[in-house]
């Protein structure tokens, strides 16, 4: 297993229900700038009167309508600069996935 | 009893399909942990689990049995469930007062359609699984397509904890995932002794594999141990198993542990298993009260936690009858109780005086002073609690969620050989279905025939060998028939007046009933809608039994009719004549009246049916089952192998497995349960009526 490059912090979470769960792992280089964010898929959303399928949250949390949405059961986004560059069922998938995207690139 | 703190208690049951190895890891279990001092064999009839005369000699399990065991410091009580459909009543309670259960599979057919029933019933009470792929021993045995069909069928997260080593007759031991080492069993001493060993060098690469799905898996239920993970690109031993145990309890993912019960390999490490990944009695959230009425099931309500100090508050969810009287077992949720201690039936809503108390192993007791939250004992002496009844103080007199019981479906009517017998074969069969609720027992109005009715021919089969064995009543049977049931499909209003004033004392009852359909498994519900005293308060209940009694002898052909609303509007009583026998006459008459008028129909059950058939003889298998007014569901391969699933009604299945070997040379197999009740069509229905004029 390779040694990850970035250091992951948990992001945004989702207070809901009385059980809190991350929906964001942030990942940052040495000097601690955030270089990836692997991001839970949310969804069905109503927002202002319309229904995503499936979403992401912007840097700003601002809602990111996908299309098409994901296959069931990839519930995890990798980004890197605001690129999607994969996604996974898991969330340690997913930030292998934006590691290894880091690596080729 | 309860030395043990509750942390270090786990109840589980064993659950899978018929002939998986239950018993058999049952049997491994006692020995390793020191309760037998030798291995019993299905084959031999002499398991501890298997106790009963007739599990012996059919090697089969009927009845549910519990036991109790030591493991490094915890305590385990285990049932030994039954894999036939016939017995589901015993795996339906058992996993309704269990926190935990290990499933079986079987490693060469993998999921079988009796471990998808159980499966759902388990999920119908939520309860933590692990699975266990046994008989990695036989020829034909693997794992990984095993492992396959739970995804297949079951559509779950199977999470793999272990991997075997060598296959078949070469199986020795299993890599564990967890720690990353092997386990080598040794031969020889039954399994006792086995050891750690590195993992072999063939199986580095898949191990490393497993694992690390493993890790993505686990670890994405807590937060702090993917911190944890990111830190150093692995984590603590501890830390993996607090999260495989908290997906285990959610539900998130189910682990997969594997072994042979049979030649003695990975039943220890399935033991640590249950104590590190099954909660205990305060793992869980404790269970629910039951719904009020009306209440949407599935609605969040107070749920009582497992606290010796708290009021008490248990569920009885088995009964049996032996020479000693009546033991009720009772699952203990919160509180203390001593013998001598009175509580409430609060499903009944009488008073239950607690005599001796016992914990049970298999079919042996111990007594005990006192029992409390998170236990499970026997109790003796309690007058009228019937399976699924709640007990609670009355400090807190709480309801607890009700169990749900399987449709008994086949009839049959039960007649002793000697004129001398009856009153005893009246006793036995009442007894026989106190103890189990999937079997019941009526009179036909019209014949006075005793009509018992169960799951299938096997366990009716059961049954009257138990009359036999255990109330030494010598009874012939009628040939099986299907249990029909009748309903009604549009609203009736009767009115009946029953009068008989013919000098001497006289009586009369008028009574107005509403007749009303409902839906289907909408039982029977009466409401009283008198005003102004037109029936007098006190014979009203008389009225609701004599429609109740009349009901169980149906207009069209004799069945128990189910599925209405009768609601009593008006009538009228004589200040002489009237008494609560004129009115259950009147009602019972009334009934039968209206009912012709209410549009009834004969309902029939359908069966799910599921046939195994190899490829070429499949245009046959579907072709007889069109014949059978049967429904093709699905039609799915497995290798060589077709599966195909049907509903068909249960008359056109009498006599099915003979049929379906002579049409596939004995290659196919089948196996069916109820689904739901239709109505029949118009030419059967007049065939039944036929019969029953
Ligand atoms: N080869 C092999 N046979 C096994 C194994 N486990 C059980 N058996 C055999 O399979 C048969 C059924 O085992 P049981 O333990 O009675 O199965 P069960 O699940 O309790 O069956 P029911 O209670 O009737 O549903 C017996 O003949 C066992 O000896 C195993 O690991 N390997
Ligand atoms: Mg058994």
């Amino acid at each position: 297993m390779p040694t990850p490059r970035l250091h992951w912090m948990r992001g945004r979470r989702d207070e809901e229900g009385g059980e809190a769960r991350t929906l964001e792992w942030i990942g940052c280089d040495d000097a601690g700038a955030a270089i990836a964010r692997v991001v839970r898929l949310q969804g069905p959303l109503h927002t202002n009167w319309r229904l995503y399928q499936a979403v992401a949250l912007d840097t700003e949390a601002r809602v990111v309508q996908l299309r098409p949405p994901p296959p069931a059961g990839a519930d995890w986004l990798a980004y890197i600069g605001g690129q999607v560059v994969g996604r996974a069922a898991l969330p340690l998938q997913a930030v292998r996935t934006a590691e290894a995207a880091l690596g080729a690139g | 009893m309860s030395e043990t703190p509750l942390e270090k208690i786990r109840n589980i049951g064993i659950t899978a399909h018929i002939d998986a190895g239950k018993t058999t890891t049952t049997e491994r279990i006692l020995y390793y942990t020191g309760v037998s001092h030798k291995i019993g064999e299905v084959h031999d009839g002499n398991t501890t689990t298997d106790y009963m005369e007739q599990e012996r000699e059919r090697g089969i399990t009927i009845t549910s049995a519990a036991v109790t065991c030591e493991w490094k410091d915890h305590r385990i009580n285990i049932i030994d469930t039954p894999g036939h459909i016939d017995f589901n009543i015993e795996v339906n309670r058992s996993l309704r007062v269990l926190d935990g259960a290990v499933f079986i599979i079987e490693g060469v057919a993998g999921v079988q359609p009796q471990s998808e029933t159980n499966w759902r019933l388990a999920d119908r009470y939520n309860v933590p699984r692990l699975i266990f792929i046994n008989k990695l021993d036989r020829t034909g045995a693997d794992f990984y397509r095993a492992f396959d069909t739970l995804k297949e069928k079951l559509d779950i997260v199977a999470l793999p904890l272990q991997l075997p080593i060598g296959s078949e007759d070469q199986f020795v031991g299993i890599i564990d995932l967890v720690e990353m080492k092997a386990i080598i069993w040794e031969g020889g001493e039954l399994g006792a002794k086995y050891h750690d060993a590195p993992i072999p060098a063939d199986l580095a690469e898949k191990a490393k594999e497993y694992r690390q799905t493993l890790l993505d898996t686990a670890l994405s239920v807590d937060d702090a141990a993917m911190e944890e993970y990111f830190e150093s690109g692995d984590v603590a031993v501890e830390t993996l198993k607090r999260c495989i145990k908290a997906g285990t309890i959610s539900g998130a993912f189910r682990p997969v542990l594997c072994g042979t019960a049979f030649k003695n390999k990975g039943v220890q490490p399935l033991l640590d298993a249950v104590l590190d990944y099954l909660p205990s009695p305060v793992d869980i959230p404790g269970i629910k009260i039951a719904a009020e009425e009306g209440e949407d099931e599935h609605t969040e309500r107070r749920r009582i936690k497992a606290d010796p100090n708290a009021p008490f508050a248990g569920l009885a969810f088995k009964i049996i009858n032996d020479k000693y009287g009546t033991l009720t077992f009772v699952r203990v949720y919160a509180g203390t109780l001593r013998s001598g201690d009175t509580v409430l039936n609060t499903t009944r809503d009488h008073k239950e005086r607690i005599g001796r108390m016992f914990q049970m192993h298999a079919d042996k007791r111990a007594e005990i002073k006192e029992v409390s939250a998170g236990d499970i004992a026997a109790f003796v002496g309690l007058k009228d609690t019937m399976t699924g009844d709640t007990l609670a103080a009355a400090s807190d007199p709480v309801v607890l969620e009700r169990m749900a019981f399987p449709v008994p479906v086949i009839d049959i009517s039960v007649e002793p050989r000697t004129k001398e017998s009856v009153e005893k074969m009246t006793i036995g069969l009442q007894k026989l279905a106190g103890e189990d609720p999937s079997l019941r027992l009526r009179t036909d109005q019209e014949s006075g025939q005793t009509i018992l009715s169960g799951m299938g021919e096997l366990h009716l089969e059961i049954i009257i060998d138990r009359l036999k064995r255990e109330y030494g009543v010598e009874a012939n049977i009628g040939a099986p028939q299907v249990a029909y049931r009748e309903t009604i499909t549009r609203p009736h209003t009767e009115l009946y007046t029953h009068k008989k004033q013919s000098g001497g004392s006289g009586q009369y009852a008028e009574v107005k009933v509403v007749f009303e359909p409902m839906e289907r498994n909408g039982g029977i519900v009466f409401e009283n809608k008198v005003v102004g005293g037109a029936v007098p308060r006190e014979y009203i209940p008389a009225v609701e039994k004599g429609i109740r009694v009349q009901a169980e002898t149906g207009v069209l052909a004799g069945f128990p009719t189910v599925d209405f609303k009768y609601t009593l509007v008006d009538g009228k009583y004589h200040d002489v004549d009237s008494s609560a026998l004129a009115f259950e006459i009147a009602a019972k008459a009334c009934f039968r009246e209206g009912m012709k008028k209410a549009s009834p129909i004969i309902l029939e059950p359908i069966m799910d049916v599921e046939i195994t058939t190899p490829q070429d003889h499949v245009g046959d298998v579907v072709g007889d089952i069109n014949r059978r007014r049967g429904m093709i569901q699905n039609q799915e391969s497995s290798s060589s192998t077709i599966i195909v699933r049907a509903h068909v009604p249960l008359k056109e299945m009498f006599g099915y497995i003979s049929d379906l070997r002579s049409m596939t040379k004995g290659r196919a197999s089948f196996t069916m349960q109820f689904h739901h009740y239709d109505p029949v069509p118009r030419n059967i229905a007049d065939e039944i009526m036929a019969k029953s004029a």
